[in-house]
């Protein structure tokens, strides 16, 4: 090992999204169809688009899905929407949820997308698809009948509630499953502090849901290719999945009947471990209220002798006495003293100052960064966490990296996003034979 | 096991309302409504996973990480699709094992034969999972890692970073020893770069550092902060994503390499990866996302404002739906209905998102919702197929009757913890779906089993192994 390099400059060379194109891809050879629309569909097939799966993603005609016409304030759109389109834009919405895939148009109502459906499932091998339960069997295209075409074929329906059972007719939104699921109800501020219960932000029910699906259809092709040779149907719940993320709170609230509330910014079981506010912008010139904004850290100092540390940081020595045991210190109402405590400390300081002077003290921070501090920050950008992609449609963009990294098959992405029917002659013309006049017949009737 | 003086209040049993029976929830429907929902239940109803195949029992997964839910949440995933998955853990335990909400120990739970209580939320994810204890600061523990990965598909560690290299039990030496192994290590911010992690990160350190506490809860001008999630759910993301690394590496391994891998797993960049258009709106202007508390900066209607008897969330992104919301609270109250309908600035879809067009909007929502519960708003509602509904609290998520139907949520009769009420796994699949066997085992409790059968080791062996406090 004399000549092996340190394993910090081993992992870097391992890892580095640089390289990523050098290598092979671990889902070479499977072929996804993602009848997809919102988030939780379309971004389980992205993941899988990301692992190296040839993902079709199939729209409707002319518009696309819905997602490509939302966008923050309507403001920020990506030009163009789709190949009838060049004047109208894409919605910053659907980014991040489509990557790496091959964008065609078909539209299910017709008797042709059928047929054309089933060709396509019989060289496919995962289907996923999120229309209410149900459409798709009256369609002719549901898990009944696309597995007797293609028995391999793992079919997988995502959505809301699911099919079966008294909310079955339900339709869900990421809001909706994470407000239903439960971790709205028990994430913000309490009420007794003036809090009210808090959406996490991005659409976490539905990208984390896609997350679990994809993990479900990666472990049912393992089953299939090394255990069984069949296909199978999978229904993923975004409720569901919300519902496994409430930690203890089911176990206490079933034996002892208490019910887990809103902790805000602290944690139950750590303290502390909790974000404080600190009392100085980082950017008080800033024109952006973003920036002009007062700073917020995270403190972690919940071992005793860190605790300590912390006591002589903010020159409250006391503290470290009164609450000298974690048992104390943790106790709902030794919480508030503690945090006020290093507030008042933070009051005059920005988070940068506060985390100076805690590294300092080799107590663990961390500072709540922003978009822009993320999008800078050398870590960030030394691991490809985020990165500019030279995009062949929409040029330089600056997209996130894939969730996880692998040694020798790393994920990667491609591109970000087309517009909607870019791929119909690729597609069509490779995989069902249609000539470039059926394929013109197909667009004129707008079947795609 | 069961406390008498705790609690002091009367604890109703679960389920307090009983489970609907299917003649409850189909009733009223024709034969052929009732088809299709009836033939999905007949291909996923869970009371029949065990006469099923699972997706994983090929697969033998170690868990040697500690004190973070990351590497927990990741093996549960693969627990609970079948694997064969062994938690490791130091001779004092988890760390996680002991913690308990505010320090109130009269939560954890004891389990029949040894009386060793457990916390709730370690217990919640230790299920399908053995534990074995191992001491791996010392060399005859390192010995025996060695000794065991050899019998693993996977392995899952989250020391600092470098620690297991400099150990001799890394990446790079175990690929010797198991060329087939997949090597997950799993943390909040990485093994490299200039913040790699320092020992002791926990989530919300990943929440922080990756733009999502920035963004989530009220804006400033609305008495809001950044915020947390009330979960680990940096974590829970991390160990979901890399789930999707190992089971990636392992279809390659056996289909193409014959080789395992190194998957590298970051609760912080499995959170970037779905921040949705944070990243790219920021590139293409500088735009620094906003707090938009409980609505949506990019649909409209799409939030959770507040009800009589607490708060409540409608969707519609498109105009059919809008349409359908407006004469839905036109029903009780047409001066709403009319002053939405007469404003001109609101005809077109994507005019709504402005943030001055959300206010008016949600404020004259909020109006109508002031006078219904939750309960009557989601009727009327969905009456006009308007997705709705409350936030529920966590009694309410338990006594769902649709969660209850469908076993989301269900109370587990487990042979060491007795009743235990928890969330189910969300991998409901038609030919090998994900179940629980059971909810979780005290610190080392298949010590005995693990050793013989993996590595030969009797009692004599492992007494003395105990009094070198190496198990």
């Amino acid at each position: 090992m004399a000549t092996a390099p340190d394993f910090e400059t081993y992992c870097q060379e391992l890892f580095d999204h640089k390289t990523a194109f050098g290598k092979p891809e671990v889902l070479k050879g499977y072929r996804v169809l993602s009848c997809t629309q919102y988030i939780l569909g379309p971004s389980c097939a992205s993941y899988l688009g990301e692992l190296g799966a040839e993902v079709i993603k199939i729209e409707a005609p002319r518009r696309g899905e819905p997602m490509r016409h939302t966008t923050p304030f309507n403001e920020p759109l990506l030009y163009p929407l789709s190949r009838w389109a060049p004047e109208a834009g894409t919605g910053l919405g659907f980014f991040g949820a489509n990557f790496n895939e091959e964008f065609v148009s078909l539209d299910f109502h017709r008797p042709e997308a059928r047929q054309a459906m089933s060709e396509l499932a019989a060289k496919s091998d995962v289907m996923v698809q999120n229309y209410r339960p149900g459409t798709f069997d009256r369609w002719g295209i549901g898990y009944q009948h696309l597995s007797k075409v293609n028995p391999r074929l793992v079919y997988q329906w995502l959505g809301g509630f699911g099919g079966w059972g008294p909310g079955r007719v339900r339709a869900s939104y990421d809001i909706l499953g994470q407000a239903q699921g439960g971790a709205f109800g028990i994430t913000g501020e309490a009420a007794d502090r003036g809090g009210t219960p808090a959406k996490h932000t991005i659409w976490l029910a539905d990208y984390w849901g896609g997350m679990m699906a994809a993990v479900q259809v990666l472990a049912a092709l393992y089953w299939r290719d090394t255990v069984s040779g069949e296909g199978t149907f999978i229904e993923y719940s975004q409720v569901h999945g919300v519902t496994r993320m409430l930690e203890y709170a089911l176990p206490l609230y079933g034996r002892y009947g208490i019910r887990r509330e809103r902790w805000g910014n602290w944690d139950t079981e750590l303290c502390v471990h909790g974000i404080i506010q600190c009392g100085k912008s980082s950017y008080p010139d800033s024109k952006n209220p973003q920036e002009a904004e007062v700073g917020y850290i995270l403190v972690t100092a919940h071992t005793d002798e860190d605790f300590k540390k912390l006591c002589d940081v903010i020159g409250r020595k006391d503290l470290a006495t009164t609450y000298a045991k974690h048992d104390d210190r943790v106790k709902a109402q030794n919480q508030e003293p503690v945090y006020e405590a290093i507030e008042a400390w933070a009051k005059d300081k920005t988070k940068e100052d506060v985390a100076k002077l805690l590294d300092k003290a080799g107590i663990l921070n961390q500072p709540v960064w922003n978009a822009k501090e993320v999008s800078e920050h050398p870590h960030w950008k030394l691991r490809g966490a985020v990165q500019w992609i030279d995009d062949p449609m929409y040029g330089d963009i600056h997209a996130q990296g894939p969730a996880f990294k692998m040694s020798d098959t790393p994920p990667r992405v491609k591109w970000t996003m087309k517009p909607v029917g870019t791929d119909n002659e690729k597609v069509y013309g490779r995989l069902l034979g249609w000539s470039k006049s059926k394929i013109a017949e197909m667009e004129d009737a707008e079947v795609i | 096991m069961a406390d008498t003086t705790f609690p002091k209040h009367k604890v109703l049993p679960w389920p307090a309302v009983p489970i609907p029976t299917p003649d409850e929830v189909y009733r009223g429907l024709t034969d052929q409504a009732k088809e299709y929902p009836l033939s999905l239940e007949a291909q996923l109803r869970q009371s029949d996973n065990f006469k099923k195949p699972e997706n994983l029992t090929t697969v033998r997964v170690l868990d040697v990480s500690k004190g973070m839910i990351i590497g927990n949440w990741c093996s549960s995933m693969l627990s609970e699709l079948g694997a064969d998955t062994i938690k490791c853990e130091p001779p004092d335990g988890d760390p996680l094992r002991w913690l308990t909400p505010f320090g109130r120990k009269e939560y954890m739970f004891k389990d029949a034969e040894t009386g060793e209580p457990i916390g709730l939320h370690f217990l919640h994810e230790m299920r399908n999972k053995q534990s074995i204890t191992l001491d791996l600061e010392k060399e005859e523990g390192r010995e025996l890692l060695k000794k065991l990965v050899v019998h693993f598909d996977v392995l899952i560690e989250n020391y600092p970073p470098g620690q297991f290299d400099k150990w001799g039990i890394g990446y790079r030496q175990l690929k010797e020893i198991n060329p087939r192994l997949v090597y997950a290590w799993v943390g909040q911010k990485g093994q490299w770069g200039p913040s790699k992690d320092k020992p002791g990160n926990l989530d919300p350190t990943a929440q922080a550092s990756c733009g999502f506490v920035h963004g989530t809860g009220l804006p400033k001008e609305f008495g809001g902060r950044p915020t947390r999630s009330a979960m680990w759910m940096a974590d829970q993301a991390g160990g979901t994503s890399t789930a999707m690394g190992i089971l990636a590496s392992l279809l390659y391994r056996d289909k193409v390499s014959g080789k395992g891998q190194f998957v590298e797993g970051t609760a912080a960049e499995a959170v970037i990866r779905i921040l949705d258009y944070n990243w790219a709106w920021y590139g293409m202007d500088g735009s620094i996302r906003p707090r938009y508390g409980n609505w949506d900066l990019a649909i409209n209607i799409y939030a959770v404002n507040p009800c009589k008897d607490g708060y409540f969330m409608v969707g519609g992104g498109h105009d059919r739906l809008w349409y359908r919301i407006w004469r839905t609270v036109g029903q009780t109250r047409a001066d709403l209905e009319d002053e939405i309908l007469d404003d001109k600035s609101l005809r077109v879809v994507v005019a709504r998102l402005p943030h001055t067009k959300q206010v008016k909007t949600y404020t004259v929502l909020a109006d109508w919702q002031k006078d219904h519960s939750r309960a009557d708003a989601m009727r009327e509602l969905l009456a006009q197929q308007v997705a709705s509904g409350g936030v529920n609290y966590v009694d309410e998520v338990a006594e769902d009757p649709h969660f209850k139907y469908r076993g989301h949520v269900d109370q587990f009769e487990d042979r060491l913890y007795g009743k235990v009420l928890y969330g189910t796994t969300p991998f409901i699949q038609h030919k090998a779906p994900g179940r629980l066997k059971w909810i979780g085992r005290p610190l080392g409790y298949d010590n005995e089993e693990i050793y013989l059968k993996l590595l030969g080791l009797g009692g004599g062996d492992l007494a003395g192994l105990k009094k070198r406090g190496v198990v």
